[in-house]
């Protein structure tokens, strides 16, 4: 077994092992009660997809790819606080609308 | 020789990162109220992403890509905790039955029936 060799076969099990857990957050993500629940599947889906990115560039032997996983971190990061921001936003709107209509009526 | 030693270090580091990674996958799994499965969550953001990345780190080609590997796990580092930080202000600011959860300190003290 020549060093090569090793080197594929361990990156093709790890993908394969980051592949049955990002399916697992994915149903994590859809299944879960809450939006925070939500959000944070999609946190760590973005994590994995990050491993998964560079452990390709290294079994291609592709520089470059490293950087697409560095971008993929930051829009990641990204993604969380804009939509945290959003539905903070949208729930403290909902809220306001609701106290007004109970000033009207009282 | 040397080759193969660098080989089973970074085989070594991958597989650990690996097998924390599954471990906060059953922990999010597990746990049953969101603030709990984020501490699993960040689990994996941490320490699994600093074992991934350190064994690719090891078989890594060049001094840039090895360079730009480091840099993806302080970035994660700085970033995890904000992101953190925020879904759980969205989840104490959103959910209504807050402030009836047990172990928050501003719950209210049950009368004796």
């Amino acid at each position: 077994m020549t060093l090569s060799n090793a080197y594929s076969v361990l990156f093709v099990s790890a993908l394969s092992v980051l592949c049955v857990l990002i399916i697992a957050c994915f149903i994590r993500a859809v299944k879960g009660p809450s939006i925070a629940d939500r959000i944070v599947a999609i946190n760590m889906i973005g994590t994995q997809v990050i491993i998964m990115v560079g452990v390709v560039a290294l079994m291609l032997k592709e520089g470059y790819l490293v950087d697409v996983s560095l971008l993929y971190a930051m829009i990641s990061f990204l993604a969380v606080v804009v939509l945290c921001k959003v539905y903070m936003g949208v729930f403290l709107e909902r809220q306001a609308k609701m106290r007004k209509e109970e000033n009207s009526r009282a | 020789m040397l080759d193969w030693l660098r080989f089973a270090l970074s085989s070594a580091l991958l597989v650990s990162g690996l097998l924390i990674l599954i471990t906060s996958v059953i922990g999010v799994y597990k746990f049953d109220y969101v603030l709990n499965r984020m501490h699993a969550a960040a689990m994996g953001d941490t320490l699994g992403i600093l074992f991934c990345l350190l064994g690719l780190t090891v078989s890594a080609p060049d001094i840039w890509t090895a360079l730009k590997l480091l840099l993806i796990i302080t970035f994660l580092w700085f970033s995890s905790p904000v992101s953190s930080h925020l879904i759980a202000r969205l989840e104490v600011t959103i959910n209504p039955a807050w402030p009836q959860l047990p172990g928050n300190p501003e719950r209210p003290v049950e009368e004796d029936a």
